[in-house]
């Protein structure tokens, strides 16, 4: 069998992400014995432009940004999306919510008109995205799984279970008991709920988990829980789960 | 009749001795400042009897994950020159559940019975075979919204090695007596030969009585339906407007099965090691709410909204399981509705199709 070609690269985002694959160190000798990365700007320096998957972190928050996305799609046969950023926008959407003559003015002071900025997005706004691995950062395990299911040729599934799931599996406490609404029944899962294990709200880092259960959230914050909307809104709009301006 | 009384301290003294020898799983106190009250309960390993606390109310999940944990590999295979190999893996270790509360018992009883139904699951019972079950009677209520009573599930005549029964504090101190019940021949060994408990005289068979009359009494029922008639009641209840109405609030987060402790399903995957032919198969805990669960190949899924998930538990624990196995579904724990962050409560759905009916 080739050795498929893999490139990793980063649009605006703090590139955690491919970080996060350097830092599968137990593993990285075993990946490096299966494929061959053609292009990582975070671990060498050569360049090659015949890729079998590409990894792509960060968001679409320039025209610069969409460019090079569009230019990855062209030479990645399998295109990834990994990460917050990569697959919602991620942080980079809080700027989406603010006037961008503002955002512009204190981020770039008075030399704004140097820097060309737009509405953050997520990749698969810009190109058509194969797979996405979410979540601030991407999930090491994830990515490894994914990567094992490419090279044995099976299909990839993303859980469509919600982030409970995990939550119960590691006997954790649930939070709502301690009075605190976390984000976990909308979000989906594949974290291992590191958040709520830890003793933090889930935020909603991997996106939401599906339609039924974000209009659940709708009909519960209102009818079963006295919470300022506002507030949990804000927690959803963080890593660009959801930008809207109601629940459902 | 009791077949043995013994005191808190010398109980501690033979749960130490059983330490010895077992594994010992029981309930254990972690503060939580932000609760009322604030502490809450969970099953927990100890390496010392004084680590647990049996004077618990209830613990938030069940033992089940002792039994059949929540994620767990069946066998691990690789390639050899002899071709495909593979290596079953078994968890035998001595182990003892303590304190378990006869909700828990009968729900461990519908396990021994559904593991063995057609195809008898060696994982499971190579587990439960090397597993002790000291019970923990409750004298009343663990905490609200339990149906046990409905169900026949809060007094427990089998499915334990011994039973402890809270008679209260001594008159002569203020350490808890217990009343024991033995259930197999292994807890009968454990404490007939023990010099730390007696054999039960006229004022412990009256206080033995005086117990089962009060928690007689501090039992009522939840539901409008009696348990033999949850089966005609959900009959009639396939296409009431209950379904929807409720599921419109289900995330389908599976919180609820998942800390059910009758809930047994699971999923199996293979997975393969990155360079050579070898991987293993694992299984994890699955749950009928959860969105994919009836997803099968050619991606046709049977039960694609909420509704009829919730539909499928409720028939489930009230009576499909039965109906299969013999042994009562749901043992009114009310794990499910505690879990569940949209409120979605069993009993109110029971009563409600009660009303409508
Ligand atoms: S803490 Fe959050 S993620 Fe965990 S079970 Fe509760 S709601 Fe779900
Ligand atoms: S618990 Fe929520 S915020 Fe935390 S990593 Fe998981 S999905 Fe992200
Ligand atoms: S715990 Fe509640 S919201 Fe979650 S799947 Fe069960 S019924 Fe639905
Ligand atoms: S269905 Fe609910 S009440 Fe019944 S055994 Fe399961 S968790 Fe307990």
């Amino acid at each position: 069998m080739m050795k498929p070609k893999i490139a990793i690269f980063s649009l605006t985002g703090c590139e955690g992400c491919s970080l996060a694959i350097l830092e599968l160190e137990d593993q990285l000798l075993d990946i490096l014995q299966v494929v061959e990365i053609v292009n990582f700007r975070e671990g060498m320096t050569e360049r090659g432009w015949d890729i079998d998957i590409g990894f792509v972190d960060g968001a679409i928050s320039t025209p610069e940004d969409k460019r090079e996305v569009e230019e990855l799609r062209k030479h990645s046969r399998v295109l990834v999306a990994i990460g917050a950023c990569a697959c919602l926008g991620g942080i980079n959407t809080l700027k989406n919510h603010q006037p961008a003559s503002e955002y512009r003015a204190y981020v770039y002071g008075d030399k704004a008109e140097w820097f060309p900025t737009m509405d953050a997005q997520p990749i698969s706004a810009v190109v058509k995205v194969d797979y996405e691995l979410p979540g601030c950062p991407m999930v090491k395990e994830e990515f490894l799984r994914f990567v094992k299911c490419m090279l044995t040729e099976r299909p990839f599934r993303a859980t469509a279970n919600a982030v409970c799931v995990e939550c119960k599996k590691k006997g954790v406490l649930c939070l709502y008991e301690k009075g605190i609404i976390c984000l976990g029944p909308v979000t989906r899962g594949g974290c291992d709920a590191i958040c709520p294990a830890y003793g933090s709200k889930c935020e909603g880092c991997r996106g939401v988990v599906s339609d039924e259960a974000l209009a659940a959230a709708g009909v519960n914050l209102r009818e079963q829980y006295d919470v300022p909307l506002d507030r949990v809104l804000a927690d959803m709009r963080f890593h660009g789960a959801y930008q809207e301006k109601s629940l459902p | 009749m009791a077949d043995r009384i013994i005191r808190h301290s010398d109980l501690m003294k033979l749960v130490d001795e059983v330490a010895r020898k077992r594994r010992i799983i029981g309930p254990v106190a972690r503060s939580v400042p932000e609760c009322e009250p604030p502490v809450r309960y969970f099953y927990e390993d100890v390496e010392r009897a004084d680590q647990l606390d049996l004077s618990f109310r209830y613990c938030v999940y069940s033992p089940k994950r002792f039994l059949t944990p929540p994620s767990e590999t069946l066998f691990a295979f690789d390639q050899d020159d002899g071709g495909f190999v593979a290596a079953p893996q078994y968890d035998r270790r001595p182990t003892a559940l303590v304190g378990v509360h006869p909700c828990d018992i009968h729900a461990i009883r519908l396990y021994d019975r559904v593991f063995d139904l057609e195809h008898r699951d060696e994982h499971y019972f190579a587990r439960r075979g090397a597993t002790m079950i000291i019970g923990m009677d409750c004298p009343g209520p663990c905490t609200d919204g339990v149906f046990c009573k409905d169900m026949g599930a809060n007094v427990a005549e089998a499915g334990f090695d011994a039973m402890l029964y809270p008679l209260g504090t001594d008159t002569d101190g203020d350490e808890m007596r217990y009343a024991v019940m033995f259930g197999t021949k292994a807890g009968r060994e454990w404490l007939l030969y023990s010099r730390q408990s007696a054999a039960p005289n006229a004022d412990d068979e009256r206080a033995f009585e005086k117990y089962q009359a009060d928690k007689e009494a501090a039992f009522s029922f939840a539901l409008r339906t009696r348990r033999e008639d949850l089966a005609e009641l959900l009959g009639r209840s396939y296409d009431s407007l209950l379904w929807d109405a409720t599921a419109r609030r289900c995330y389908s987060c599976g919180s609820c099965n998942l800390s059910c402790p009758t809930c047994y399903c699971f999923d199996i995957t293979d997975e393969t090691d990155l360079a050579s032919g070898s991987g293993r198969r694992w299984r994890e805990w699955d749950g009928c709410h959860l969105p994919e669960f009836a997803l099968v190949a050619g991606d046709h899924n049977f039960r694609p909204k909420a509704a009829s998930r919730l539909r499928h538990r409720i028939y489930r624990k009230a009576v499909w399981i039965q109906e299969r196995s013999g042994v009562v579904g749901c043992v009114g724990c009310a794990r499910c509705d505690r879990a569940c962050t949209a409120k979605i409560n069993s009993v109110e759905i029971y009563n409600q199709l009660a009303e409508e009916a």
